[in-house]
């Protein structure tokens, strides 16, 4: 691996985004991890109040973590490898169930699942308590398959259609084709899907608080602790156990991830079709993808009939008095969009050229700066934002403009969404290629922006997409943040929801989706000449 | 290193401002006794003028009451240009105060109940402020030190589903005391916020134990025959309403104002406060070192008033501290309804070692 100490604008670069992250992420971490000091600690761990929601926590971990994987690759694969119809369409279903304000989305699976649920009492006669563990595990699955989809889509996309061609020409069926050439092929995307997924199911709230009940997880009493007693002692003492537990997943990966080779774009490489997948898997691709879209749909059906109509699910006249009350507040709708995909975009770009960095070129303290990198996905939201509040909010930088601090705030926390992607990515592609482009005289950057970068368009967009749409649907982060002028859709919804106008914010929710849904779709038309799906086709 | 020294400053200021402040009330509260050495500020003229600029104001309230706050303080004050921060929950509106106390932003923290006010006075975040509108509110609904003051009410009730009450429930009579929630007719039927992460889930927990005198195991006892007919606990406090309203759930144990609010949409629930309930004490106060120290108080003054009491109570349902303002109809007064002897210090010292008595009561 080539050394970066020859090349000054190197070493600049990587200083540059060292010091970015120092500032953005551990910076203000800290300030949320000395809050409790030692005393603190020793009480608050003393007290054992967190040791059941530690293990409440990983069980379901464990569990979603699994299913959603397993989901995500059941959709990754329908998406690139098989022949079912309405590929575009599926591909946004794909995306919609990140985009969940909390306490809305939650509170839609309750009406359609819960004891006296649309489908599960009024169509079934069933009256189940999804209410707790077997509720959230089942929630966290649909919730969280699109990381993983994502994640494996992309490596899917990537993968060489020569090895698959060349082994059912020397006899293999499909089946065997699949189980040796194409899921040992999918491993470092498959890694990554179970790192980031289980990183993001442990630390989500939004799900939690309105599904688990009384299964208590470390994020709802982290946001228990702070939102009914005001204890951020007790809260920042959970947020450290939440982050040490993301250094555990952490190596544990970086253990098990080896010394394979996963590269299949090579300087050779040419354009092959894939070999066809028997008729019957596209037809069980389709089903098992039409079904999990009905599913979704309907979640959001019941928020879009929410908004227009007088009182779900009560008085069903049609109104739109709901949207009328959002076009009067209009400015926190394009407060979410300009920061979200301001950061997105950032976002993407950065996470890019360090992923980069750490993949291909060979420094001290590269494995640091590595789980800096993941860090953020670790930290709840809650804590993000608090520590941003705490190290930002002070006299000397009162001229920070605050939807900047915003912004900031969300480039920072969806980094890790960006590298993930660009690491998988990178894994990919021949080192050969950019070491080609080097010694032939071209600077490490220039090597970057010329051969691996257009490589990499559709870890890029995945990046994009993923940053994108949390950061349209992040509460916590931005709750310590934002001020009158600089309220987003989030916050507002947040608010109607506590003050029991489920119209207001199902009319907010249903905007806000359907705005994040128009910017994907546009950026996907856009890039769409060779990203993700289209590319096997 | 700079860090230390901004804290150290910022004690010396707090030690320097509270000294000024202990010498005003001294000199005020001795009143035609001679003051050892006159108070070094100069003396405001009797016709202040009143206060303009910007007023930065952190919101508990819900969003109608904000609105028309807004409106009604403007017309009473109209040099005065209000920026409202709403955020329907208290505890973190406690935190971001917290979290900005290097910088405050905030003028006027208003609405939540006093066990989200009295932590931050303590902890020195706070201006003392003895509004003189507030001369006449009863000790009890305000801090000694004058950090915060209460200025509205809000009781703990019941909350059923009227319509799968009538069908379901036929023949079981509506509770009129906590301990008829044990009726096993309520079995599976009941949903509770969850105290380990909800403010009114622990107060309710709280006023059983203040409810039989502050003997632990009897209220402990009463929770677990309670337990059994729960069906669930949940994350959130207003998650009880909405699930209730659903018809998910029969009954629920939720704040009355609440409820009231939601009953007003045409949603088929309503409420009941049984006897020996808890309540929480909605408070306001002025954050120290805030942008605009003048308006803030002439906020908290005006809120204070017998007007914006009487707004309050028509747009949350919540019943106003001064006696003259009268209770919203179909409101409980409180005359009606009988209330614990509930101590909030007792309550917030002892909140871990309940909870976790609680926990191994009941067995989660």
């Amino acid at each position: 691996m080539r050394r970066i100490s020859r090349e000054p604008s190197v070493v600049i670069t990587l200083l540059i985004l060292v010091g970015l992250m120092l500032a953005f992420i551990i910076y203000p971490q800290v300030q949320v991890v000395l809050v409790p000091g030692l005393n603190g600690y020793i009480e608050f761990l003393a007290g054992q109040t967190w040791v059941k929601p530690f293990f409440n926590s990983l069980q379901v971990m464990c569990l979603s973590t699994t299913t959603a994987v397993i989901l995500g690759f059941i959709y990754a694969y329908a998406m690139v490898y098989s022949k079912m119809p309405f590929k575009p369409f599926f591909r946004i279903i794909g995306v919609l169930p990140l985009l969940s304000p909390p306490f809305v989305v939650a509170a839609s699976y309750i009406l359609l699942f819960g004891p006296r649920g649309m489908i599960s009492y009024y169509v079934f006669g069933q009256s189940p308590n999804i209410l707790g563990l077997g509720g959230l595990w089942g929630v966290q699955t649909i919730a969280f398959f699109p990381f993983a989809y994502q994640l494996i889509a992309d490596v899917l996309a990537r993968s060489d259609a020569r090895m698959e061609q060349a082994a059912r020409n020397l006899g293999a069926g499909p089946w065997q084709v699949f189980r040796t050439i194409t899921l040992p092929m999918a491993r470092p995307g498959l890694l990554a899907a179970i790192l980031t997924t289980a990183i993001y199911i442990v630390e989500d709230f939004g799900n939690p608080a309105l599904i688990a009940g009384q299964f208590t997880v470390l994020p709802t009493q982290a946001y228990g602790l702070i939102s009914g007693f005001g204890d951020v002692t007790g809260a920042a003492v959970v947020s450290t156990i939440l982050l040490l537990l993301a250094l555990v997943l952490y190596v544990a990966k970086t253990r098990i991830e080896g010394q394979r080779s996963y590269v299949t774009i090579s300087g050779r490489a040419g354009t092959i079709p894939r070999p066809p997948v028997p008729a019957i898997v596209s037809v069980f691709c389709f089903i098992a993808c039409l079904f999990l879209a009905i599913l979704i749909l309907m979640v959001y059906g019941v928020l879009f009939v929410s908004a227009i109509v007088e009182v779900f699910p009560v008085k069903w006249t049609p109104t739109f008095k709901h949207f009328e009350f959002l076009t009067s507040n209009i400015t926190p709708l394009q407060n979410t969009l300009i920061y979200s995909g301001t950061a997105a975009i950032i976002c993407a770009l950065f996470a890019m050229l360090l992923g980069f960095l750490v993949q291909r070129r060979d420094w001290r303290g590269k494995r640091i700066v590595d789980f800096i990198a993941i860090m953020p996905a670790a930290i709840p939201g809650i804590f993000f934002g608090i520590g941003y509040a705490t190290a930002f909010n002070q006299r000397w930088l009162d001229w920070i403009d605050r939807g900047a601090l915003i912004t900031i705030s969300m480039i920072f926390w969806n980094i890790p969404v960006g590298y993930q992607a660009a690491i998988a990515g990178l894994q990919q592609i021949d080192r050969s290629l950019d070491d080609a482009a080097t010694s032939l005289g071209a600077g490490s950057l220039r090597a970057f922006r010329d051969i691996l970068f257009p490589l990499l368009d559709s870890a890029l967009l995945t990046g994009f997409v993923t940053a994108f749409v949390r950061a349209v649907t992040t509460l916590s982060v931005v709750i310590f943040l934002f001020t009158p002028g600089t309220t987003v859709a989030t916050i507002k919804i947040f608010q109607l929801v506590n003050d029991f106008m489920w119209g207001g914010a199902t009319a907010f929710t249903v905007s806000v989706v359907g705005m994040a849904v128009l910017v994907l779709v546009l950026v996907w038309t856009i890039s769409g000449r060779r990203a993700g799906l289209q590319r096997t086709q | 290193m700079s860090n230390d020294l901004r804290i150290t400053r910022r004690e010396f200021l707090k030690i320097a401002g509270a000294g000024i402040a202990l010498s005003a009330t001294g000199g005020w509260l001795a009143g035609c006794a001679p003051a050892p050495t006159p108070v070094p500020t100069a003396a405001p003229p009797t016709a202040v003028p009143k206060p303009t600029g910007k007023l930065s104001v952190y919101s508990a309230l819900n969003e109608t009451t904000n609105n028309e706050f807004v409106k009604a303080f403007k017309a009473a004050y109209p040099g005065i240009e209000v920026d409202l921060l709403p955020m329907a929950a208290a505890g973190e509106l406690q935190t971001r105060i917290r979290t900005e106390k290097a910088s405050p932003k905030c003028d006027v923290f208003i609405g939540g109940s006093s066990e989200f006010h009295d932590p931050l006075g303590k902890e020195g975040l706070l201006e003392a402020y003895k509004s003189p509108n507030a001369a006449n509110v009863d000790a009890t609904f305000k801090d000694p030190n004058g950090f915060w003051t209460g200025w509205y009410i809000g009781i703990f009730g019941f909350v059923y589903n009227t319509d799968r009450f009538a069908k379901e429930m036929s023949g079981v009579k509506k509770p009129t005391t906590w301990d008829d929630l044990l009726d096993p007719a309520w079995k599976g039927k009941l949903a509770y916020p969850d105290p380990i992460k909800t403010g009114g889930g622990y107060i309710f927990m709280a006023t059983q134990i203040f409810r039989f005198n502050r003997d632990e195991d009897k209220a402990m006892e009463y929770m677990k025959k309670l337990h059994a007919n729960i069906a669930q606990y949940t994350g959130t406090a207003t998650q009880v309403i909405q699930l209730v309203s659903q018809g998910q759930f029969i009954g629920g144990l939720n704040w009355a104002h609440d409820i009231l609010t939601t009953r007003a949409q045409g949603l088929p629930i309503d409420l009941i406060v049984p006897e020996m309930t808890g309540f929480e004490i909605g408070a306001v106060s002025i954050v120290k070192g805030g942008p605009n120290l003048a308006a803030a108080k002439a906020f908290v003054d005006w809120v204070l008033t017998p007007e914006a009491g009487a707004l309050n109570v028509k747009l949350s349902n919540r019943l106003s501290v001064r006696k003259e303002v009268p209770p919203a109809p179909g409101t409980p007064t409180l005359e009606s309804v009988k209330l614990v002897q509930y101590d909030r210090q007792w309550a917030s010292d002892n909140k871990d070692r309940i909870l976790k008595k609680w926990q191994a009561t009941v067995g989660m």
